[in-house]
């Protein structure tokens, strides 16, 4: 990570920025959300920008404010955030924008972090890992790990660096990484993935356990999974099912 | 019965730092069921109850999402619970791992996820103080003092779903007479819930993956498998 030209802000400076946004959300709290996690994060890159004394104390103040996005896309604001401090810090432009960059950002990032990141990957590499149980075991762990961060860190860091050295124009960059499509992809993946292990429990199920019953054992557990999607779509709550569905196999497997 | 404190202890530290990477820290997905459930197996020599118990929570909590303001089941204190009692619980026994432990467990440490949305809502207060702290310290110059109070902010997690943790473990040692006491009948029925709720749980993940035509894709994968399952069990039939 190198810095902008002309910028008084070292390298390392640039990464302690970026690993200390790491902890966002460490006292998330209802009033000002990431309000602490922002300050702290760009704490570093204030403390070479202003002298000490009322300059630097107006700056930290002005990120003490209510502030929330999602955790990981708020790395492009953060950095937009330094790339303004470092004008603002110039005098080549006023305050007032700084503020209204994360105003203006942190709503829609918010939206396109947690539709693509929390409801479009999570699910999908969650249901692709948990598939690959019967066939990877333990091993399922790692590749979970290693599909989801290669995704996440990557984009992270992207983003800072975009926030960094683009400004108010990393909008457009961002646009150009069309999430929201891949996040329909990433979810229909996760609907087959979910779909399949569920017939693969079912149906091994049946086998191993039945015997003689075997067939109707695996379509029975079936018929429970469908059933089971049809409540849940009707909002029954998720224990409601899984505890009604535990009892049905308790009884089978008693008296069966 | 004998308890070993090290799995309690063990169990408590990475039941903490897991509930820490889940929203204060990092947010790699340390902390998903799948990932925290064998991790925990493997910390208390019970890779498969961990696996299992993973498997099973991280399908059953798919579809949840920490969305703005809005606190979702903690599912990391679910898995993290569960799976230290069911290891617990397996060592106890003195036999190896099996579906019946995995269901009593499940069954009855599932609903920890509720209590952790109860905690994260308890620590709310205390940040909401921290964040008071740090706004005063900004106004009286002291900016020191003020970013500190980001940090101050993680360790009640790690101490109260650390302890949870680690009481879960503890748990699992008293419930293994219970375990003892039940009918062969029920047990084997506690054998057939894994599967079964297993089922029900990847079900559940395929209506909580927020696809547009989700029953269409769940059918068309869960049609594929059945179709390939069978074929195999036919192939080795013969």
């Amino acid at each position: 990570m190198s810095a902008p030209p002309d910028s008084p802000l070292s390298a390392w400076v640039l990464l302690r920025v970026f690993l200390r946004s790491l902890f966002l959300q460490a006292s998330w709290n209802p009033k000002g959300m990431q309000n602490l996690g922002l300050a702290y994060a760009l704490f570093p890159a204030l403390e070479r920008l202003y002298p000490a004394g009322p300059a630097r104390e107006e700056a930290v103040r002005r990120h003490l404010v209510f502030f929330n996005t999602h955790p990981y896309v708020a790395a492009a604001i953060v950095g937009g955030v330094v790339n303004h401090e470092l004008r603002i810090s110039r005098g080549e432009e006023s305050p007032d924008k700084v503020v209204a960059f994360k105003a203006a950002l942190m709503g829609p990032l918010a939206a396109l972090g947690d539709g693509f990141f929390w409801l479009s990957l999570k699910p999908a590499v969650g249901a692709v890992s948990a598939a690959l149980v019967p066939l990877l075991g333990v091993w399922a762990v790692p590749v979970f790990l290693v599909l989801y961060n290669l995704v996440h860190v990557l984009l992270r860091v992207r983003l800072y660096w975009l926030g960094l050295t683009l400004g108010d124009r990393l909008v457009e960059a961002v646009a150009r990484a069309n999430l929201p499509a891949r996040g329909a992809r990433l979810r229909t993946v996760a609907a087959a993935c979910a779909g399949g292990l569920a017939a693969w429990l079912a149906v091994n199920f049946g086998a191993n356990a039945g015997g003689a019953h075997a067939p109707l054992l695996a379509a029975g557990c079936l018929a429970l999974g469908v059933a089971s999607y049809v409540l849940v779509s009707r909002r029954v709550p998720n224990y409601v099912v899984l505890y009604l569905v535990a009892g049905l196999a308790c009884a089978a497997g008693a008296f069966l | 019965m004998s308890v070993v404190w090290t799995q309690v202890a063990l169990a408590g530290l990475w039941g903490g730092f897991v509930a820490l990477e889940r929203k204060a820290f990092l947010q790699a997905m340390l902390s998903r069921p799948l990932v925290a459930s064998t991790v925990m197996g493997a910390l208390l020599n019970d890779v498969p109850s961990g696996l299992a118990v993973g498997l099973l929570l991280e399908l059953f909590f798919l579809g949840t999402a920490n969305l703005g303001a809005a606190l979702p089941e903690n599912d990391t204190l679910a898995a993290t619970g569960t799976s230290a009692a069911a290891a617990t619980l397996t060592a106890a026994t003195g036999a190896g791992s099996t579906p019946a432990i995995w269901s009593l467990a499940v069954l009855l440490f599932i609903g920890l996820g509720r209590v952790g949305r109860r905690g994260d809502r308890l620590l709310e207060g205390y940040t909401a103080r921290l964040a008071r702290v740090a706004l005063s310290s900004a106004e009286a110059g002291n900016l020191t003092r003020a970013m500190r109070q980001n940090l101050w902010g993680m360790w009640p997690h790690f101490v109260l779903y650390g302890a949870l943790t680690s009481l879960c473990a503890l748990a699992g040692y008293f419930v293994e007479p219970l375990l003892e006491a039940l009918p062969p009948a029920v047990v084997r029925g506690l054998a057939w819930a894994w599967p079964a709720m297993a089922s029900v749980a990847a079900a559940i993940a395929a209506q909580g993956s927020h696809a547009r035509r989700a029953p269409l894709y769940a059918a068309l994968g869960a049609a594929a498998v059945t179709v390939a399952v069978v074929f195999v069990l036919l192939q080795e039939h013969r």
